[in-house]
């Protein structure tokens, strides 16, 4: 604790306090939140697959309308949402919300119950969009009951976060705990934009109301609680101090206030009145300022401490993901142009882009943060550097190759479609390559989650024959 | 501001609430009240002002079909706005005419919306009166047969199911024809 809070001479006997007093915590719910998702993580990257295996082989598994592309594609994009991304990050906010309070978690029963329920959440979403119970909505297509356990849970999960904080020992709260508590409360208000107010709009109206919903899941829901992992695990994992506690305030507050005007980026000349279009550029190239506060106080934290990159794997994943966020927050306020957007909107650009936010950053944090903690909760060593160190070089290569080539490939086919002689068909057949290297990158990115859940739960079960005491 | 937030979280709560409130409002719930378009469905007699032509609300039989292209998630490789480009006009066109572009005023009854994000087929929306159901009915069952290179999934459960696709084909010869954009009107059925 006394690396993160160095900066902050009056925090600094708040670190000597928690380390003695790691004891205290309970950590169940963390547990079953991590290990559930880190599982999904595996089953929906089987999913991730196939789907990209159909962009080659269109006619594999084509006859059966539970695995068509269009069912499946909804599992892929809420699995990894929800299943994986959100839950993982959750079960690691159980767990540095109390060491940052200084307090036990509030209610460990209301923690576990959560998880139980988050689960349930999950199962249910598998059965129903195999089933092609899809309400349409992008990033909102499960059914109402779904959506209402979703609510119940994230109220679940926002009660005892706030009661953790509301009960903590130190006064002043360190970045972690602001984009914690931003998360959850704007996530209640953009999950219920997305998945209840659209039901009685129609039309662009609803559009505009989805898309402040898909735009913000990214925005207000996986960047603020992504961010908190960041702000806490990059001075843990290189035991330094946080460069600037001021510039952290700088893109907090900016976030909250850029963040929600940009949905109607989506449709940039689409039928979305111009000013609304307008607007949503404006506020898409002001997204630089939370970004580049933020990423410039990692890497000022950083200073001096690069040469622990070579060895310690979360700080390898921590780094590649802030690169990954820097870049991708980029790419963003650079589609909203309209001269680009042009060219880059609807193509292959798009996924290219929101995997490098979704897996090469958000995920990122969260598996440095799962292999930081595991040792920890379980009072060993983790199972096999090794094989961690494999599991970082697999996501990073197969990464970069998915990336990387759906930009490229991306962008010529947005020339393309913006030549008219061309035939649409013509600019299906060019992409075959693309989506070649694709589906081979996904099976290097899909070696490392096996890797990576390999060696988590040989770490957990290994843990009884293994003991050491926690860092 | 920030430094009072820093320790009282009830003042962090109502900051960082007022902040999201401000620009949640101002871009979703204030927009549809000045853009009257977003609501008001398409109607107009006056060729002077473009292509004339009225929106109409769905049939039952279209709902039908709309509900199978929300279940079959057709929305997540098809398109449905001819946007303010150029290329677009002339894609979403037909036998040398340019299509008109998309306009608010046209999905007024789309419910869900099918805008989409991605276009890894052609774009739908001036597909009807394009193809005839012949043409569909094959199209579903393997679109390869038709359109060599195509990477749309077969639908075979569709094309099969004569309820199902002669609802889901009613509801695409639907797309686009509130404006009478084509010469002569020569939509196949």
């Amino acid at each position: 604790m006394s690396a993160i809070s160095a900066a902050q001479p009056e925090q600094m006997s708040v670190a000597a306090k928690s380390a003695a007093a790691d004891s205290i915590h309970q950590d169940t719910t963390a547990k079953l939140f991590l290990l559930s998702s880190i599982t999904y993580f595996f089953i929906v990257g089987v999913i991730a697959l196939m789907i990209a295996a159909k962009f080659v082989w269109p006619g594999l598994m084509g006859n059966s309308p539970f695995l068509t592309y269009g069912r499946l594609r909804p599992l892929h994009v809420n699995g990894m949402l929800f299943g994986w991304l959100l839950a993982a990050d959750m079960g690691l906010t159980y767990y540095l919300v109390p060491r940052l309070c200084g307090v036990k978690l509030w209610s460990e029963k209301l923690g576990i119950a959560t998880a139980v329920l988050w689960n349930g959440i999950i199962l249910g979403a598998v059965v129903t969009l195999l089933a092609g119970m899809n309400q349409g909505f992008e990033y909102g297509e499960l059914i109402l009951p779904l959506d209402v356990a979703v609510v119940v849970a994230w109220v679940m999960f926002g009660t005892n976060i706030f009661m953790t904080i509301a009960t903590r020992k130190y006064e002043q709260m360190y970045v972690s705990l602001w984009y914690t508590m931003g998360c959850i409360l704007w996530t209640a208000f953009v999950y219920l934009t997305g998945n209840f107010a659209v039901l009685f709009t129609s039309g662009v109206n609803q559009a505009n109301l989805n898309w402040m919903y898909v735009h913000n899941a990214v925005g207000l829901i996986f960047t603020p609680i992504g961010l908190s992992l960041a702000y806490y695990f990059i001075p843990k994992s290189a035991n330094a101090p946080l460069h600037s506690h001021k510039l952290s305030m700088v893109g907090f507050w900016s976030l909250a206030f850029v963040y929600v005007w940009t949905g109607a980026h989506h449709m940039i000349h689409g039928p979305i009145s111009q000013w609304l279009q307008t607007i949503a550029i404006v506020f898409s190239v002001m997204l630089i300022i939370p970004v580049w506060a933020v990423v410039y106080n990692f890497f000022a934290t950083m200073k001096g401490q690069w040469h622990q990159m070579r060895d310690n794997i979360p700080l390898k994943f921590l780094m590649s993901g802030v690169v990954f966020y820097l870049l991708t927050c980029f790419q963003g306020p650079m589609h909203s142009l309209r001269s680009v957007n042009a060219i880059v909107s609807k193509t292959d650009w798009i996924p290219g882009h929101a995997h490098m936010a979704v897996l090469g950053a958000f995920s990122f944090f969260a598996i440095a943060g799962a292999y930081y903690i595991l040792p920890r909760l379980y009072r060993t060593k983790l199972y096999s550097d090794a094989l961690a160190n494999w599991s970082y070089w697999l996501f990073m290569i197969g990464g970069l190759g998915f990336f990387v080539t759906l930009w490229l490939g991306g962008l010529w086919q947005g020339w393309q479609w913006n030549n008219p002689a061309i035939p649409f068909i013509d600019t299906v057949v060019a992409l075959t390559p693309v989506w070649i290297v694709r589906f081979f990158s996904g099976i290097l990115m899909f070696g490392g989650i096996a890797a990576f859940l390999y060696n988590v739960m040989a770490t957990v079960i290994g843990a009884k024959d293994n003991p050491q005491a926690a860092a | 501001m920030s430094s009072k937030a820093d320790k009282s979280a009830i003042f962090f709560v109502i900051a960082a609430l007022f902040l999201f409130f401000v620009g949640g409002t101002l871009t979703t719930a204030v927009a549809p009240l000045v853009d009257k378009s977003w609501t008001k469905p398409f109607e107009n007699n006056d060729p002077a002002k473009g292509p004339t032509g009225k929106l109409r609300p769905y049939t039952p039989q279209e709902l039908k079909g709309r509900q199978i292209y929300t279940r079959e998630g057709c929305w997540y490789c098809h398109t449905q706005q001819t946007r303010t480009l150029l290329a677009d006009t002339k894609r979403s066109g037909w036998r040398g005419v340019d299509s008109p572009i998309s306009t608010p005023d046209e999905f007024v009854y789309d419910d869900p919306h099918m805008f989409g994000t991605k276009r890894t087929g052609p774009d739908l929306s001036r597909v009807g009166g394009k193809y005839d159901s012949q043409w569909h009915r094959t199209h579903f069952r393997n679109p390869r047969d038709l359109v060599p290179g195509s990477i749309m999934p077969p639908f075979p459960w569709i094309a099969n199911n004569e309820a199902e696709f002669q609802a889901l084909t009613a509801y695409l010869q639907t797309l686009g024809r509130a404006k009478n954009w084509r010469p002569e009107n020569d939509f196949e059925k």
